[in-house]
């Protein structure tokens, strides 16, 4: 079997080398890849759609309906986890810690919770001793990460950044959180309902624009068809839907990855963790 | 008419978003919600098909951007074809599967309509595009939705047969994305026409050859082509009901889409059957294929199974067709599509209903059946003759086709795989049909009387039965009316 497998990859290896005999010459300003249409994305990009960065305005404006998708497939992925790794039946046992004594109660009747605060708190597998130098690094950094999230979200049209990063890094931010605390923390303080509408309304801020664009008279996605609405510059008008489009973007991945997250830490359970 | 391209996507995605909002606030909502943006996708699929059969091939630019720069919808006969098809499918599915959904995932009902719906989006997308890379995106929806469904299913194997089709079908899309960059590095261009314009002048390049090799092994993945089908039996049986119902007939078919839309507007005739002529070795490949899928088929001892290698063999059919590098071969694979998804959705409509009454399908527990559940098991019949090649039922008719494409080629060995295929599907049916009839007497009884008792009737509910019945009765119109849709839709496109 490993002999195929080995033959296999030399064969696929050996196809992929021959196809690269004809390729033109590594960084050729005269190859097709850009000669045919890049020539027209660097001269016209910017008078069509008043945005200097041009990765952004291929991405989102150019080629926004694959963007869409993409955003799409993040809710997928987000989704998938959800239906597959939630589990929704109830805990039978809990553990809790006496804070000052260091006592572990188990409390088996389903229904019955202690009170959580200073006199006792929520013991589980992974319960570590809580670190003052952490909590505190975290506590601080949190809040400047976020911020710098928003920034890369806003500031995507100009420079390198968009809704993508922007949502990565705000999403790393509350999975931060959940480290330098607990799951716990992070569940009571985002609730998981929260999250779920999050993701979903993410994409819909995406496809709404979009679908915005049809009643007005614009084909899907043709953000110049906003102008009915909002009187402004039709290209400048591109620049604006584009920066809406990544908010939604940034949304919806911010949301994923915190599902993600919480759902693959907590094996679904959601009120266990680290 | 305008937006109907736009409408036919963006309704079913936003109803997939909305639901996954109300799955939060009011579960009860979605499923009105997904059955309307269903609705509102097979109107829009129908008009389109109304249009391009009036006024020609339907252009959609998103973003208002023209082609080579932006992305853009090409809607022709086929493609309009396919879609209806998808669309209809999956809004009757969602009808039937109804109870089985609440049945099979009663916790997550909500969330499971909207990855389906997703599921259906991505379906359409990949159908609809006149992009390369477009086509990947949506190809990567309707996996990605396609692993989670299937993971849902069958607790214990269900998870272990999503993840070995999360393998196989990662690296089928991988295969696919890279031919997709040698040509772009090749011609600059993701448009399939401007791609197919800018590839007719380089016949002999071998980056293109590599392109078309890579492109097509991917799409032969994603479609379980013979020695690399390893992953869907397992996926389809042990999908959930609602799922194996929709997937079974509608991805493996759209794969073959693919393929043909690959081979007849983006490399072209002339490339692919007199630069390359590898037709005889891909022929002989799919009559491999389709032996191979009815012999494992008549190891099986579970329904569900042994249509999955069924599935197996018709993948083969469609392949050696459009292979054969004739009109004849390429209708019949094209109709083969539209019948090949109609027929696959009546069997699994029937066996879908025998699970939500009997709980398993494996041989054993169909003793009887044709007393316990006549309707079922009649639409079941039509199905199996389709599949079979019974005329009037549509599955004669393509292969028909298929046949006289062989002969035309002189590919006899395809054309003796494909009556071959026939018998052997002939036997595998009727051994259900026997089995369903005669009740085996159990062990020991010797009680007269247990063969004078009527059997008593246990059908599935009718929100169940009347899909099976449409679409059993669908198959025999479809199949009258091949002629019409061959000379109307097929034929006008291959030209």
């Amino acid at each position: 079997m490993r002999l195929i497998g080995f033959i296999i990859v030399c064969i696929c290896g050996g196809l992929l080398l021959y196809g690269t005999s004809e390729f033109p010459d590594w960084g050729d300003p005269a190859s097709p890849a850009s000669t045919h249409l890049s020539n027209d994305y660097i001269e016209k990009a910017f008078d069509q759609t008043q945005v200097p960065n041009l990765v952004t305005a291929v991405l989102a404006d150019y080629r926004g309906f694959d963007t869409m998708f993409e955003t799409a497939v993040v809710f997928c992925a987000g989704l998938a986890c959800l239906l597959l790794l939630r589990d929704y039946s109830r805990k039978k046992e809990r553990f809790y810690r006496h804070v000052p004594t260091g006592v572990i109660l188990q409390v088996k009747h389903p229904e019955k919770k202690l009170p959580v605060g200073t006199e006792f708190e929520y013991m589980d597998k992974d319960w570590v001793p809580s670190d003052l130098i952490i909590k505190n690094v975290c506590r601080i950094l949190i809040p400047f990460i976020q911020i710098y999230a928003l920034y890369v979200v806003a500031h995507g049209d100009f420079s390198p950044g968009g809704g993508f990063q922007g949502g990565v890094i705000f999403g790393s931010s509350l999975i931060l959180l959940a480290i330098s605390y607990n799951l716990r923390t992070l569940v009571q303080r985002v609730k998981e309902k929260a999250l779920g509408i999050l993701c979903a309304l993410g994409v819909l801020v995406y496809v709404g624009i979009g679908a915005l664009c049809m009643p007005l008279g614009g084909n899907f996605l043709d953000y110049s068809a906003l102008t009915r609405i909002i009187p402004w510059d039709p290209h400048h008008i591109r620049a604006y839907g584009m920066l809406g489009v990544e908010i939604g973007v940034g949304i919806a991945v911010m949301a994923v990855m915190v599902v993600i997250y919480i759902n693959i830490a907590s094996e679904g359970r959601h009120d266990e963790g680290l | 008419m305008n937006t109907y391209p736009a409408l036919l996507i963006v309704a079913p995605l936003l109803a997939a978003l909305f639901t996954g909002i109300f799955v939060w606030i009011e579960e009860r909502l979605c499923y009105p919600i997904a059955v309307l943006g269903m609705l509102i996708s097979s109107f829009s699929a129908y008009k389109i098909l109304m249009a391009v059969l009036s006024a020609g091939v339907i252009h959609y630019r998103h973003a208002g951007w023209a082609p080579p720069m932006g992305i853009e919808y090409r809607i022709d006969t086929l493609n309009a074809m396919v879609l209806l098809l998808i669309t209809l499918i999956a809004l009757i599915n969602l009808v039937a599967s109804y109870k089985t959904i609440l049945v099979e995932t009663p916790d997550r009902s909500g969330s499971f309509i909207t990855i389906y719906l997703l599921f259906v989006v991505g379906l359409l997308g990949v159908t609809a595009t006149g992009d390369l890379f477009n086509l990947y995106v949506l190809l990567e929806i309707t996996s990605l939705t396609s692993y989670a469904q299937i993971g849902l299913g069958d607790k214990d194997r269900g998870p272990l047969a999503s993840l070995n089709y999360v393998f196989i079908g990662v690296i089928g899309a991988s295969f696919y994305l890279l031919g997709v960059g040698y040509l772009y590095i090749k011609t600059g261009s993701l448009n399939m026409m401007d791609v197919a314009t800018i590839i007719s002048t380089m016949h002999d390049s071998n980056t293109v050859l590599v392109a078309f090799i890579l492109c097509m092994i991917g799409v032969w993945i994603k479609m379980a082509l013979f020695p690399l089908h390893v992953w869907l039996p397992n996926a389809y049986s042990y999908a959930p009901t609602a799922v194996a119902r929709v997937v079974a007939p509608l991805m493996t078919k759209v794969m073959v889409y693919v393929m043909v839309r690959l081979m007849i507007t983006v490399f072209g005739f002339d490339y692919i059957f007199s630069t390359l002529d590898l037709s005889a070795a891909v022929v002989w490949l799919a009559t491999i294929a389709i032996l191979a899928g009815g012999l494992m088929a008549l190891a099986q001892k579970d329904l569900k199974k042994m249509l999955a290698y069924i599935i197996v063999s018709e993948i083969g059919y469609m392949v050696g067709g459009a292979w054969l590098g004739n009109t004849t071969g390429m209708t019949g694979t094209i109709l083969h599509i539209l019948n090949d998804a109609v027929m696959t959705f009546a069997l699994f409509l029937a066996v879908g209903n025998m699970i939500y009454v009997c709980g398993h399908v494996g041989f054993d527990n169909l003793k009887g059946l044709f007393g316990r559940m006549p309707w079922t098991m009649g639409g079941f019949v039509l199905a199996a003759f389709s599949i079979i090649g019974v005329p009037p039922t549509c599955g004669f008719f393509s292969k028909w086709y298929l046949v006289l494409g062989a002969f035309e080629a002189g590919a006899y060995h395809f054309a003796a795989a494909l009556i071959i295929s026939s018998l052997i599907c002939a036997i595998l049916f009727f051994r259900i049909f026997e089995i369903g009839f005669f009740p085996e007497p159990s062990d020991g009884d010797d009680h007269a009387h247990a063969h004078h008792e009527p059997a008593v009737m246990v059908e599935a509910p009718v929100s169940m039965l009347v899909p099976l019945g449409l679409v059993s009765l669908s198959l025999i119109i479809v199949g009258l009316y091949s002629g019409t849709i061959v000379n109307t839709i097929i034929l006008p496109m291959l030209q």
